[in-house]
């Protein structure tokens, strides 16, 4: 029999803020254990919980990017159990007024539509050590604010799973919502699935796998988890409804225990809380200040020209697009910079992910060579260096182009304009002087190879053919 | 005179993080059952149509997002039963 | 000089004009909590009492001019000053030292109070009587045999006892109230969010207030501005001016409507405390004061309203104590479910018990809506009425107490009973309003009764100026 797999997935993601959630305690990855904790993170008596404006305003941007409503109140709530991450054992998260409902994420075939995303906190880190030692706790997380976006069961394989978590992650590090660091425990997926027979209406028993933190673990986890259910119903079985837990070095999930599974976490509003009002002018204007996500940066830049395989790489990574926009704000030439960064920046990026020279920098190298100021050759020698030793891009232009000046200079310039009358005179009379002008320094790079003081040259040039 | 069951007493247990045995049980259940007859008085109120509401605050009242400085590790850990490697300690969990 | 005689705005003005040191104030209040140390009503003396003493002597021969200048002072045990034990009256936390202070700390140190020790209470503030603390029954001041009241009931009897200048307790049902009222001590619970609850260890977190207990109502009136006001550490907490509660106590009391309910009135009938009240409320009528009959149609919910909301939010602030992160952690534990089930069980006593037994039940899947969700409900309505009833008077007028302080032992096994003694001060804390008790009689076995008035939100100054008439009248109209 064929089956039709049915996933939902609740992804959780890291905001990026300077404090926590509800004290003013550091968010900070890596630090010492305990060390970025206050009494309100250790869960002290007396402490209370203060909510952060910064974490609140990241989830309306984030909801907002994808199309959900924003309630007008937003409710927090206790969800009580024990475990010895959670310091006041209840985390504080959103039931009833989450921020966010609705909304939804265009994939290349489909739409997948979004239940709710919420704000709540993470919790601490365990880290199991030996025996003797024992399980250790580290608080320093415990407190950095997270949101949880729950997708509707609308997704129906794992590549599709992939798809929607990388178009997730893009919108997220676009609007700046959430670095979403996954070698960092910074985005974390959960995954609901289930399967019936192909077309029929009738969902079968889900199961729901927990804390997958890679979007590989997440791929291999769902291909393991459709065929472990369809070999169970094939066999006769019976799906019973569980928790399980991928292990990614065994490459299989098992059934976690009972306990965890049959919880009741006695949801009830934070009296230590205040609801929030969310005023619909706050929304707009948040609304109004959205930055551009990677698909309006796609078209873009294909408005400049560029290819679509061109724009994609380009947007793929965030870094990277930013890296191309801050580039075109000093020289406005895209399919030339596009040209260098998919080519020589790159190449040398293979296997690390810091672009060594500065986008000004490479702008400055193309334009210096759309001047004439430096030829081709000695761009990629500027260029290499500049990568290689941190050499100053501009010296190096200075140093590379200026050896031939002064009276030397002067007579090939002379030279030069006493044999061109027709330009000069062109020159005089065009609306467009300056690209004359540019003919003119092209020369004369020529006529020295690329060695003519450029400033000087310019000079001297205009010395000769203004009136 | 409404009775509450033994299991029931030890669901709510379960859910404290609390043991107790069985004649405390018995004396519990007991006490139990009168304190939530006394409670049971709310179910003579009827709350149709009544929308809960919630005390707020608006978005402008939140916390701007400054990190300061917390309670040092020391601070953190002083009131702790059982420390290693700057961290709270518990007996080795299965890793789940 | 009798100090054991003075007010404490007496003492605040010897101090200023050094006619006595805090160091001579403090050694004397340390000698007299050793003297009365059967009636259990102190903790633990803080050792840096004395210290803290000489260095306000210092500062105030300097000029420094705070409110409580060098004035001794006692905290509940569950409020945290840093650096000093803080225990809730409970075995779980037995060890528990405070690394940060309480905003009530932050301001009465600010103010110059030097603050000599920590007074005995419910375990977690649950109960009233004082008799469920696993340090021993605080004992009622006037009688031995008596209890204190609850859960401020340490509190109550150190001032009661002159063993400091003023106290401090908490009130999440009428713990300052009732043994406030037990003792024959003026008792405010102001309205909810006056005084920041950052530093003090919640039971019910939308109830709890901090609230000053004191010999006189000018006493009370000035301690209370001392320690209201917005903490940035707490959302619940209000911003709204701190008013000089004392100058605005001004004898002129003509004006004020006062509200009797009818559902009270039928209530009183054949308790202990019905002739003071219905005597008070002839006394008032024949001062020319307006006595508006009001009703608060829901009131005969607010119990079972309190007895839900309350143990629900407790049994979830109380999680924390789970044998992990401090104090408490009982020994020999192979696993963490047994460090919370161990630690709990032995560290916490039978009422607290109770309280998150019943928390959770009412919280459950399955019972939720229909109690704790109902009780939200009901508690808004009961708000609704009472702030109806508001509009056509200044004040309501209840009895705090049902009648005088009880026998130690008497209701100990029977928490139906020992809950309905909360009858008439709940309501303040259900509706987030101030309600301030005084004595206004005595009861058969010559214990004070206390009278109550509540008031419109952030009207405490009302209460006070007519707290203050009544007692300048108390004599004269052989209230004592």
């Amino acid at each position: 029999m064929e089956y039709d797999i049915v996933i939902g997935l609740e992804v959780h993601a890291e905001l990026k803020t300077k404090s926590k959630v509800f004290c003013s305690c550091k968010n900070q990855f890596g630090s010492t254990p305990n060390s970025n904790c206050c009494p309100v993170c250790i869960g002290l008596p007396g402490a209370l919980p203060v909510l952060n404006k910064k974490a609140v305003e990241l989830v309306i941007k984030a909801g907002l990017c994808m199309d959900c409503e924003i309630n007008d109140k937003a409710v927090f709530e206790r969800k009580n159990y024990f475990y010895p991450d959670l310091a006041k054992a209840y985390q504080i998260s959103q039931l009833v007024k989450p921020i966010c409902v609705g909304g939804k994420i265009e994939l290349k075939d489909k739409t997948v539509r979004l239940n709710r995303i919420h704000l709540e906190e993470d919790a601490g880190k365990l880290v199991h050590s030996s025996r003797a030692i024992g399980t250790l706790i580290d608080y320093n997380r415990g407190g950095v604010p997270l949101m949880e976006l729950v997708t509707e069961p609308d997704i129906s394989s794992a590549e599709e799973a992939v798809e929607f978590l990388t178009k997730l992650r893009s919108i997220l590090v676009y609007s700046n919502v959430a670095d979403c660091k996954m070698e960092e425990g910074g985005m974390r997926c959960d995954v609901n699935l289930s399967i019936k027979p192909k077309g029929s209406d009738v969902l079968g028993v889900r199961s729901e796998m927990k804390n997958l933190n890679s979007f590989k673990s997440v791929y291999r986890a769902i291909k393991y988890e459709a065929q472990r259910q369809i070999d169970i119903l094939e066999q006769g079985g019976k799906i019973v409804q569980e928790t399980r837990k991928w292990d990614d070095n065994k490459e299989r999930s098992y059934a976690m225990r009972k306990k965890e599974t049959s919880q009741d976490y006695r949801y009830f509003p934070d009296p230590d809380m205040l609801a929030v009002n969310i005023s619909r002018e706050l929304v707009s204007k948040i609304k109004d200040s959205l930055p551009e996500l990677a698909d309006q940066r796609f078209k873009r830049y294909v408005s400049y020209s560029l290819t679509e395989y061109e724009s994609e790489i380009l947007t793929r990574d965030k870094a990277y697009s930013d890296y191309f926009d801050k580039a075109l704000s000093v020289y406005f030439e895209p399919k030339t910079i596009a040209n260098w960064f998919l080519t020589d920046v790159m190449s040398k990026l293979k296997g690390q992910d810091e672009i060594k020279i500065s986008p000004e920098d490479l702008a400055l190298i193309i334009k210096s060579v759309d001047d004439k100021v430096i030829s081709t050759k000695v761009s990629k020698e500027i260029f290499e260096k500049a990568w290689e030793e941190g050499a100053s891009v501009e010296k190096l232009i200075k140093e590379l182009s200026g050896n031939i000046e002064g009276e030397e200079l002067r007579k090939i310039v002379e030279t030069l304009v006493a044999e061109n009358e027709k330009a000069v005179s062109d020159y005089r009379t065009t609306d467009q002087p300056e690209k004359v002008l540019r003919w003119f320094m092209g020369q004369v790079m020529k006529m020295t190879k690329g060695k003519a003081n450029a400033t000087q040259a310019e000079t001297m040039i205009l010395e000769l053919i203004k009136e | 005179m409404k009775e509450i069951e033994i299991e029931e007493i030890k669901r709510l247990a379960g859910l404290s993080a609390l043991e107790f045995d069985d004649e405390e049980l018995e004396k519990f259940k007991g006490e139990f059952t009168s304190i939530l007859n006394f409670i049971e008085e709310i179910s003579k109120a009827n709350v149709d149509g009544i929308e809960l509401e919630y005390p707020t605050h608006d978005f402008d009242d939140l916390r701007d997002d400054e990190a300061v400085e917390g309670l040092s590790q020391e601070e953190v850990l002083a009131n702790s039963p059982s420390t290693k490697k700057g961290s709270f300690c518990v007996p080795k969990m299965m890793e789940e | 000089m009798d100090i054991s005689k003075l007010s404490l705005l007496e003492i605040v003005e010897k101090l200023r004009q050094r006619e006595v040191a805090s160091e001579e104030l403090v050694k004397y209040y340390i000698d007299r909590i050793e003297e009365y140390k059967d009636y259990n009503a102190v903790l633990e003396v803080f050792e840096d009492a004395l210290d803290r003493a000489r260095e306000m002597d210092e500062k105030i021969k300097q000029g420094f001019e705070g409110k409580l200048a060098g004035v001794p002072v006692i905290i509940k045990d569950n409020i945290l000053y840093k650096g000093k034990k803080a225990t809730c009256a409970s075995r779980f936390l037995e060890d528990y030292v405070a690394q940060y202070s309480s905003t009530v700390v932050e301001k009465l140190i600010e103010s110059g109070a030097v603050i000599i020790g920590r007074a005995n209470m419910d375990e977690f503030a649950m109960g009233g009587s004082n008799e469920n603390s696993a340090y021993g029954v605080c004992h009622n001041a006037l009688d031995f045999d008596r209890v204190a009241g609850g859960s401020s009931g340490g509190s109550a009897v150190s001032v009661a006892k002159s063993l400091c200048a003023c106290a401090l307790g908490t009130d999440t049902g009428g713990s300052v109230r009732q043994p406030s009222s037990f003792n024959g001590l003026v008792g405010m619970k102001p309205t909810y969010g006056r005084v920041s609850r950052y530093g003090i260890v919640a039971f019910a977190s939308s109830l709890d207030q901090v609230g000053p207990i004191t010999k006189t109502v000018k006493d009370n009136a000035y301690l209370l501005s001392v320690i209201s006001g917005y903490s940035k550490y707490d959302e619940t907490s209000k911003k709204e001016e701190v008013e000089d509660y004392l100058s605005k106590i001004d004898g002129d009391i003509k004006d004020l409507k006062i509200g009797v309910c009818s559902e009270v009135k039928e209530l009183v009938k054949g308790l202990p405390v019905e002739k003071t009240y219905f005597d008070l409320i002839e006394r008032l009528k024949s001062q020319g004061n307006e006595i508006v009959e009001v009703s608060i149609k829901d009131l005969s919910l607010v119990m079972a309203c309190y007895y839900i909301i309350a143990p629900a939010e407790a049994t979830s602030n109380l999680g924390r104590f789970d044998g992990v992160k401090y104090s408490r952690r009982e020994k020999g534990c192979q696993d963490i479910d047994e460090i919370y089930i161990k630690s709990r069980t032995s560290g916490f006593g039978k009422e607290v018990k109770r309280r998150i037994m019943l928390g959770n039940f009412v919280l459950s899947s399955g019972y939720f809506d229909a109690y704790y969700n109902k009780a939200k409900k009901v508690q808004q309505r009961l708000k609704k009425q009472t702030l109806d009833a508001l509009a056509s008077c200044d004040v309501l007028l209840l009895p705090t107490t049902c009648g005088e302080a009880f026998k130690i032992g008497e209701k100990i096994e029977d928490p139906i009973s020992m809950y309905k003694e909360d009858i008439f001060t709940t309501l303040a804390n259900i509706t987030g309003l101030p309600a301030l008790t005084l004595p206004c009689g005595k009861g058969e076995n010559g214990m004070p009764l206390g009278m109550q008035f509540v008031g419109k939100e952030f009207e405490e100054s009302k209460l006070y100026n007519l707290a203050d008439y009544i007692e300048r009248r108390r004599s004269e109209w052989n209230m004592i």
